[in-house]
């Protein structure tokens, strides 16, 4: 479904990518892990075009992105929820998640109606969302704003997921309601990239894993044999 | 000393090639030309300070030019007074309406304090105009040049009176910007937030800035009356100012070497406009470097191609018009356009970076780390309670983000606080540290009230703090950012760090702050952007920035969150050696590992209220804290 190969990036000049391989294959969740400054947002960034690539080929089933921009990436089916979650604060939530169906909705009239069947799946998902549609996003917790942004996301109806950190700053309680979410995500049979903070429990959820180390795949395998590796044991599951 | 050749030399070279001239050219209207080169010089420097440093577009400019050459002028026609004394009022005078335009127009941002700029510069020009007893008017006022202690002004002289001038002040702004003001500049556009909080002061830098850069509009005001020996109202509106302008973003912003150039700039422009040749050579030279470097770039981006257009609208207009001179206000917008488009830093920033290839000038060797315990000493620990809240509330309309809690931080303590997401835990130290005001309630530092809603004078109590979504000084390097934050090292007084009396004390200030840098292990990163560091490094800056305050309470607003886990085990290590000093600490966070590593009280809040308290063990099995916070996995 998506397949990265030998992937170049950086910012400014600087190089932070180094020949980045990897695949996500169709109804899997892969997990990508790593120290910070390993490479992990970057590869996500460097995958939905938010940067441009300085070498290497990204393919999108079948179809070679790289280079495209990030709206152009995002109609052939990717969608990213960025790190830090990125709500739009002062709009409502059920107007937060009309706006990551954007490109399939009509731009005047009628698109709520258009939207409806979308947006039930994800209030399905998320019943905690359809309580607070009316909300401004801006006050929602931390929990329910990653929710949004994922529901969000999940709105444009994405061929494949990238999603960065959906854990990050929240309490215990919420990421496990977040790992919960994914668990969800990946019955529904979402194709899903997941970088993360918390490698034990990403593990758990992945289908097969990377593990980054200064802009490359150091390490990679399913789950279990990563649980065995002794390095990666001791510097990522302490 | 290679820099000191190249940086240093250029200058030198530019200043003994423009004092030499008038021995070789004797050519009366170049002369003038010159002379106007060097006041505009000065005045352009002074623009570029709110333009450039502050970041906001100021179209008061011309009418400080206007108040300073009145000011200059009436004094030598009424009262007789010498040449410098007219000066130093020109400049005095400016300085003082400077500030007083500055104290409520930087409350405003953007459009709104372009506005209230344009607003006094057209109040200057009615008033001139208006105020005909002392001005005459329209009729104009007349001027004879006084003398240099005795000795009459020819233009040669007085010529060589303001590039000596310009040096002056170019070598008063070298000093200015190379100091901790220079750092305070560039760290408030940044984050405002964080200039206040690392006790910097926002708005009291920004006003004397203000206040400074329309002096020097001043003092050209004075050189311009002395050259012109003539003065009208009319000559100080709202064209001048937008051809002010034109220069600083021409020659480039942040830039005293951009601001002599567009200086030149503005004094050729009349003459380029009157003469049809010279105009057609000019736009043509302006089509051929954008199309230039749309063949180099090899792309048809807007930014390239813009240009193009509009200098070839140039080119055509310069073969087609008859009058160039009616058209004058069509070719500042063109060329306006094409450089903010083009050229976003403006000619010589564009310079700069291709010279700073060409030759690399390796930066100053840093001094030697101070000694840890003289930059932050060791304090005293003792069984006092630190920190008190009373009862303390915030509300947010109906939103009791923070209602009614109670806490006691014994000096010397690593105190967490927990809770689950908008709990009121963020709210609550914001409270603290100053960023919102109490609703009610009580905040007692030592035994003394901690003062409310104002995070500069938080930060003068003795309270430090990080930011949960970073709020590093991005475009500054590591070190600089923590020599912002710097107290008690910043001691000269401003009108002598011009002259050049603070850098001993910036030699200190490096030091002190990488012997911090250390603490945090970043020293090998010191001349690192803040941006460019990673997530993590990032982390570990705000905490070494927060230390510089020399703090007593330490606020660290989750520092562990992102960070993967050799970072959140180098961050323990990182704390503890903190604490080790004595300092007590705050701390918000919800990796609970962390948090039982470094805690020895722990308070956790829910829905702005405190629902248990005691050790990390006591509160990880309290039955509230399990069902509001942890879940029942942890």
């Amino acid at each position: 479904m998506l397949k990265v190969e030998n992937l170049y990036a950086g910012y400014g000049g600087a190089e932070v990518l180094n020949g980045v391989n990897l695949e996500v294959k169709q109804g899997t969740v892969v997990a990508l892990i790593g120290a910070n400054g390993a490479g992990k947002t970057t590869t996500m960034r460097a995958v939905s075009g938010m940067i441009k690539p300085s070498a290497g080929k990204v393919t999108l089933e079948g179809t070679e992105v790289e280079g495209y921009s990030a709206s152009r990436i995002a109609r052939l089916g990717l969608s990213h929820s960025p790190e830090g979650r990125k709500v739009f604060g002062p709009l409502t939530v059920e107007d937060n998640l009309l706006l990551g169906a954007y490109r399939q909705l009509p731009r005047f009239f009628g698109f709520k109606a258009k939207a409806q069947v979308e947006l039930e799946k994800v209030y399905a998902l998320f019943p905690r969302l359809k309580e607070r549609r009316l909300q401004h996003a801006g006050t929602l917790s931390g929990g329910e704003q990653q929710m949004l942004a994922i529901g969000r996301a999940l709105m444009a109806q994405p061929k494949v997921m990238l999603l960065d950190e959906p854990s990050m700053g929240l309490a215990p309680v919420i990421v496990q309601e977040v790992f919960a979410t994914i668990r969800r995500l990946k019955e529904a049979g979402i194709t899903l990239l997941l970088v993360e903070q918390f490698a034990k429990s990403a593990l758990e959820v992945a289908d097969y894993a990377y593990v980054m180390e200064r802009g490359r795949i150091a390490v990679e395998g399913s789950p279990a044999e990563l649980q065995k590796d002794e390095r990666v044991l001791s510097a990522y599951l302490g | 000393m290679k820099r000191f050749l190249l940086v240093r030399g250029a200058e030198l070279l530019a200043l003994l090639v423009l004092a030499a001239i008038p021995l070789f050219i004797k050519n009366p209207f170049a002369l003038g030309l010159l002379t106007l080169l060097a006041i505009y010089g000065i005045l352009l420097i002074g623009l570029d300070v709110t333009v450039g440093y502050l970041g906001q577009v100021n179209l008061g400019q011309a009418g400080f030019l206007g108040i300073g050459a009145y000011t200059a002028g009436l004094l030598v026609a009424n009262c007789n007074a010498g040449l410098f004394t007219s000066l130093g009022a020109a400049f005095l005078i400016c300085l003082v309406l400077g500030a007083l335009l500055a104290l409520p127009a930087l409350r405003l941002e953007g459009p709104q304090f372009a506005l209230a700029t344009l607003s006094f510069g057209a109040l200057a020009v009615t008033v001139l105009n208006e105020w005909e007893d002392l001005t005459l008017g329209a009729q104009g006022l007349s001027i004879d040049r006084p003398t240099l202690f005795g000795h009459p002004l020819d233009a040669a002289w007085f010529y060589w009176l303001c590039v000596v001038l310009l040096a002056l002040v170019w070598l008063g702004m070298k000093n200015l910007l190379s100091s901790q003001w220079g750092r305070a500049f560039e760290a408030l556009r940044d984050s405002p937030i964080a200039t206040d909080a690392m006790g910097v002061g926002t708005y009291r830098h920004k006003v004397i800035a203000f206040a400074f850069g329309s002096a020097l509009g001043g003092l050209a005001g004075g050189l311009y009356a002395f050259n012109f020996q003539y003065l009208q109202p009319q000559s100080f509106t709202y064209e001048l100012m937008v051809i002010l302008l034109l220069g600083v973003v021409l020659g480039g912003r942040k830039n005293l070497w951009g601001a002599v150039v567009g200086a030149a700039f503005i004094v050729l422009l009349p003459n380029l406009l009157s003469n049809p040749m010279l105009f057609r050579a000019f736009s043509l030279l302006g089509f051929a470097i954008a199309a230039f470097a749309v063949i180099r770039t090899r792309s048809l981006r807007f930014q390239t191609l813009a240009p193009v257009i509009a200098m070839g609208m140039l080119v055509v207009g310069s073969f087609t018009v008859q009058h160039t001179e009616d058209w004058r206000k069509a070719i500042f917008a063109l060329m306006l356009f094409s450089v903010v488009v083009g050229l976003p830093e403006g000619l010589m920033g564009y310079a700069g970076k291709v010279l700073s290839k060409l030759f690399r000038v390796p930066a100053a060797p840093l001094p030697e780390a101070s000694n840890l315990d003289d930059v932050v000493p060791m304090q005293q620990v003792n069984d006092n309670v630190l920190l008190e809240l009373r009862d303390l509330k915030r509300h947010f309309g109906g939103v009791k983000a923070v209602d009614g809690v109670n806490l006691k931080l014994t000096s010397g303590s690593v105190h967490g606080l927990l809770g689950p997401n908008g709990s009121g835990k963020s709210t609550a130290v914001n409270v603290i540290s100053g960023l919102y005001a109490p609703t009610s309630g009580q905040m007692m530092l030592d035994g003394k009230e901690l003062p409310y809603g104002s995070l500069y004078r938080v930060a003068g109590a003795g309270v430090a703090r990080t930011f949960q979504n970073l709020q590093l000084f991005s475009e500054l390097s590591a070190i600089h950012n923590v020599m912002v934050a710097l107290r008690d090292t910043y001691k000269t007084p401003w009108p002598l760090v011009l002259f050049g009396f603070a850098r001993k004390e910036e030699h200190k200030a490096k030091a002190d702050a990488l012997a911090l840098l250390k603490l945090v292990g970043l020293e090998d990163q010191a001349r690192t952007k803040a941006k460019d560091l990673t997530y993590g490094a990032q982390r570990f800056l705000e905490i070494a920035r927060a230390l510089a305050r020399k703090p007593r309470l330490l606020i660290l607003d989750e520092p562990a969150a992102g960070l993967a886990h050799p970072d959140a085990h180098h961050l323990v290590e990182i704390v503890k050696r903190v604490h080790g000093r004595g300092i007590s600490i705050v701390l918000i966070e919800h990796h609970m590992d962390v948090v039982s590593a470094l805690c020895s009280t722990v308070t956790v809040l829910d829905g702005g209220q405190v629902i248990a308290e005691g050790t990390p063990d006591e509160v990880k099995r309290h039955p509230k804290v399990v069902a509001a916070y942890l879940g029942a996995a942890a």
